[in-house]
């Protein structure tokens, strides 16, 4: 039964990426509705089968498809794959409905039933790297999902932002997928098969495992974007359409999270420093990545390092549970455990939600600067709204979704007074500094996004004539919004259900009484104030009206970060002055400019993008195509091959 | 043991609502004296609030839904935040209420719907207040958890209620760790209600302009429900601060005698530390914006300290 709704599944996300090959080279919009209606059936049913599997705690397994012995193509889903299938499912259904009415304001004809098609094929491909049950597929289907991100990535193949961020994703996805592949064919060295089995490791093989681990980790890492391998993440998100970049934050990313976990839950047991250094590289991402989000001013880009924030937050979870459970602490390692698998899927839900609202106003405004944007809120009330949501659950603000799992960090975090050894301990407090400066940093960050996007006076003509969009685009945040509401207000429930005793506040409990509080509030007020109301103008210290460009703006909201966190962004301040007299009096003109400098960018890919061009360019010597040249290394070759044979005989 | 509890909440907002007004004017009216002025009677608040609320509401042209919603918002927030610190009654926490963290991120929603609310009418005063306020919280946010941690980690407990039912079975000021203690949670309480140093109540002049230039676009029955959620939550950190360190009073067991004599005490006492706001307000002078973050780091170095000592001891 259950093994059946997995095909029908299969087959259903087979279709939809089938069905706009029948229609290609034509701009049908039928076409299009249509296999997006089954991509997101197909996704439904997914978020169905994974909730069963879940909640049941049964296993599937399916073998596919045999090539070799020990080389096949075969699937398992276990209760951690099924967790990761239901967020997959939610968050594609929910971005296949947005789709149907997004995909038709995109441009260029035909190119867009391939949009759909490819949605489709992307979301199969994420799909199977979590049901994989060997390696050998995992890679395979790893593979697949990363050719398939990069085609959608290239959609605007013409604009030339889009291009610079294909080559950036292209390099870090294939690096990514290297690393992977070094992971997987050592795991091969060690245990001669492909089966994802627990590893005995001794002490001769165990360097070989350390190394599995950290090519494995290195891969993951690549993908989830953690600091300093985020880079292509920033291009990649704001340059792919608003779907494809909600897929790829909310969804892909997590696939990254799943084989991390997968690998050392299933088949590493961790030692300490290795929860050390997910737990560095997850604080690290989090602080930077909310740091550079507050400075951006593409309100795609800012989701983008906010992504890398939320990871680093995962990877902050992940790591302290290998920490505690080194340490022998079950209760916090299942808390922290919790933790980074309960913001895998609420992270997953409010950015698709953040990230399909911010495409609609990019929609409807014709462009990404959030400065040409604001006073949207009475133009696109209800986009405002479901955005306001998304931003509160992201801002880790009670009763949300953002908070239950941030407020689960924060108790593993205080508890580990238990932890014995002292230096880990100040460690861990340090972190937990940063973890703080990192969810207040992340709430000031969109304060400053939904303001300068929804609030005040719209600063540009296409603002002003924003409207709001279709119902399509409307349900499918919506539903995203819901489901972040009850995921925050029920996490308790939600924790008990599924069998998880730990200390954890009733948020339920909590949102009713902020309900009745504001009730109260209102009731109060309705009986002793006064009820009369008058719209007048924005007080201007005597000013007879006020232009837009008056209002506080993005740059403006981020200037004292900036100045106080300068030493972070590198910022260099410099201007220049003429006179218009001999002693430096009248002044002429001038200009002035603060640059923040692209650190990782700047000290780190520039120069490996050099070495690796040196590199290439001695290699292109040897290729000179000369045919004396290719006989000589022939020569060469075969005299090296008979000394060889020689010494080794 | 819940009709115990649900009784303690109702008495907490009750009291935490009625003195609140009170001990702002207490400070208005130290920092007066310090001057040589008379000062504004000790119920001023009230009359202001009581007038605020008879004026009509004016909105902005600009405004948006969140100015109709953010001063319910907020006042909900700070009143729910409320029911997690104990002001005469200490019993048996229930649901988890009374937790730590729950408590500073109902203070983060008030901040972030009142940050909303400033940005809402597109002054550059309010703009200018919210972009401060977020980045003073942004930077003091390490340092309030770290000293949050410092407590749960002396009291063994993430619960206020458990913590003060311990410093009150436990009597007072038996380590020093808690004075460090109290001169930390006095720097967030100046920061939390943005006081001089950091801010001036005073005013919303362009140099001081935090909490005040936020809510400059503000009137009628909205000012009045900023200003006193204001007022409640300076109260609710005074508390904090108070039955702590000096946990005297408190009335542990539910009778009409021991509550009515617990807030008496807890008047007593709130009195006596807003007359040291006062007095450290009138001694110091505004800093610099930008030189904030030293005074921050201030409080955070005291708390790492207690956990060191805690760590090493």
């Amino acid at each position: 039964m259950i093994e059946l709704l997995f095909f029908l599944i299969l087959v259903l996300f087979v279709l939809g990426t089938a069905v706009p090959l029948i229609g290609a080279g034509k701009d049908r919009r039928d076409i299009r509705v249509l296999s997006l209606a089954c991509t997101a059936a197909a996704s439904a049913l997914l978020a169905i089968l994974g909730l069963t599997l879940l909640l049941t705690g049964t296993m599937l397994a399916v073998t596919v498809w045999q090539a070799f012995p020990g080389i096949e193509i075969s699937f398992f889903i276990d209760r951690l794959a099924a967790f990761f299938l239901l967020l997959i499912g939610t968050v594609a259904a929910c971005t296949a409905v947005y789709a149907t009415g997004y995909v038709e304001h995109m441009e260029g004809g035909n190119r867009r039933n391939l949009l759909c098609g490819g949605m489709g094929l992307f979301v199969l491909a994420m799909t199977l790297v979590v049901a994989s049950h060997t390696t050998f597929s995992f890679l395979f289907f790893w593979e697949l999902m990363a050719a398939v991100s990069f085609v959608l990535v290239m959609y605007e193949y013409k604009d030339a932002g889009t291009t610079k961020a294909g080559i950036y994703y292209f390099v870090m996805t294939q690096l990514s997928t290297l690393f992977v592949m070094l992971g997987i064919i050592a795991l091969f060295v060690l245990t001669g098969s492909f089966a994802m089995a627990p590893l005995h490791i001794t002490p001769e093989t165990a360097p070989l495992a350390t190394a599995a681990f950290l090519a494995l980790f290195f891969g993951f890492a690549i993908k989830a974007g953690i600091i300093p391998f985020h880079k292509w993440l920033f291009f990649a998100h704001p340059a792919s359409p608003s779907p494809v970049s909600a897929l790829m934050s909310a969804v892909m990313l997590k696939v990254a999270v799943y084989g991390l976990l997968r690998f050392l839950l299933d088949i590493f047991s961790p030692d300490l420093w290795w929860g050390v250094l997910i737990l560095v590289f997850g604080i690290a991402s989090a602080v930077l990545g909310v740091i550079y989000a507050f400075k951006d001013h593409d309100i795609k880009g800012l989701l983008a390092y906010s992504s890398i924030e939320n990871i680093g937050i995962i990877f902050t979870g992940i790591g302290l549970y290998v920490i505690f459970s080194c340490e022998g602490l079950a209760l916090l390692a299942t808390i922290s455990l919790l933790a980074a698998l309960f913001h895998s899927l609420n992270h997953a839900l409010f950015k698709a939600l953040l990230f399909l609202t911010a495409g609609s106003v990019v929609h409807a405004t014709g462009t990404r600067d959030i400065e040409k944007m604001g006073g949207l809120a009475k133009k696109m009330p209800s986009t405002s709204v479901l955005f306001f949501t998304g931003a509160i659950a992201i801002a880790a603000l009670p009763p949300l979704n953002g908070f239950a799992s941030e407020l689960l960090l924060y108790i593993a975090f205080f508890q580990s007074v238990a932890v014995v050894d002292p230096l880990l301990k100040i460690l861990l407090f340090i972190c937990l500094a940063l973890f703080a400066l990192t969810s207040a940093l992340s709430a000031a960050c969109f304060v400053k996004a939904f303001s300068s996007v929804f609030l005040a006076q719209p600063r540009s003509d296409a603002a002003r004539d924003a409207h709001e969009v279709s119902l399509p685009m409307l349900a499918g945040p919506a539903v995203l919004a819901a489901a972040c509401i009850i995921l925050g207000v029920f996490a308790c429930q939600i924790f008990i259900a599924a069998g998880y005793v730990i200390p954890f506040p009733d948020l339920l409990l909590v949102s009713l009484l902020l309900l009745f509080m504001a009730g109260l509030t209102y009731l109060v007020l309705y009986f002793t104030a006064s009820r009369e109301t008058r719209v007048s103008e924005t007080w201007g210290c005597g000013t007879k009206s006020q232009p837009a460009i008056t209002e506080y703006t993005g740059h403006g909201f981020s200037e004292p970060i900036v100045t106080i966190f300068a030493s972070v962004y590198r910022t260099k301040k410099s201007s220049t002055k003429t006179y218009s007299d001999t002693s430096d009096c009248l002044f002429a003109g001038g200009t002035a400019e603060i640059r923040l400098v692209a650190f990782f960018e700047e000290y780190l890919y520039r120069p490996l993008g050099r070495a690796a061009m040196k590199g290439a360019s001695v290699v292109a010597r040897m290729q000179n195509g000369c045919l004396d040249t290719y006989l000589l290394y022939v020569f060469i070759a075969v005299i090296g091959v008979i000394v060889f044979l020689g010494v080794a005989a | 043991m819940i009709p115990d509890f649900v009784l303690c909440c109702i008495l907490n907002t009750a009291v935490v609502v009625l003195i609140s007004p009170l001990f702002v004017s207490l400070v208005k009216k130290v920092k007066a004296w310090t001057q040589g002025r008379q000062g504004p009677p000790v119920f001023q608040t009230y009359y202001t609030l009581a007038k605020l609320l008879k004026k009509e509401t004016i909105y902005s042209s600009q405004a948006s839904w969140v100015s109709r919603v953010a001063p319910f918002a907020c006042m909900a927030a700070i009143l729910t935040a409320s029911l997690f610190v104990p002001l005469v009654y200490v019993t048996e926490p229930y649901g988890g209420i009374g937790n730590i963290i729950l408590f500073l991120y109902l203070l983060v929603v008030a901040r972030f719907f009142m940050a909303l609310l400033g940005l809402d009418a597109g002054s550059a005063f309010g703009g200018m207040g919210s972009s401060r306020e977020m980045s003073v919280s942004a930077v003091i946010e390490p340092t309030t958890i770290i000293v949050f941690a410092a407590l749960a980690f002396v009291f063994k407990t993430l619960n206020i209620f458990d913590m003060v039912g311990a410093a009150v079975s436990a009597g007072t000021l038996k380590t020093p760790i808690l004075i460090l203690l109290a001169i930390s949670l006095f720097i967030i309480l100046i920061v939390e209600t943005s006081r001089i140093p950091v801010d001036n109540p005073e005013t919303h002049l362009e140099l001081t302009m935090i909490h005040e230039g936020m809510i400059l676009e503000q009137s009628g029955k909205n000012l009045a429900l900023m200003e006193l959620s204001a007022a409640i939550k300076q109260t609710l950190l005074m508390a904090l601060l108070i039955n702590l360190i000096v946990p005297w009073g408190i009335a542990t067991t539910l009778s009409a005698a021991a509550i009515l004599a617990a807030a008496i005490f807890f008047i007593v006492k709130g009195s006596i530390l807003a007359l040291i706001i006062g007095l450290f307000e009138s001694s110091m002078a505004k800093m610099r914006f930008f030189r904030l973050p030293g005074l921050f780091m201030m409080a955070f170095f005291f708390s790492t300290l207690i956990i060191i000592i805690e760590v090493f001891a």
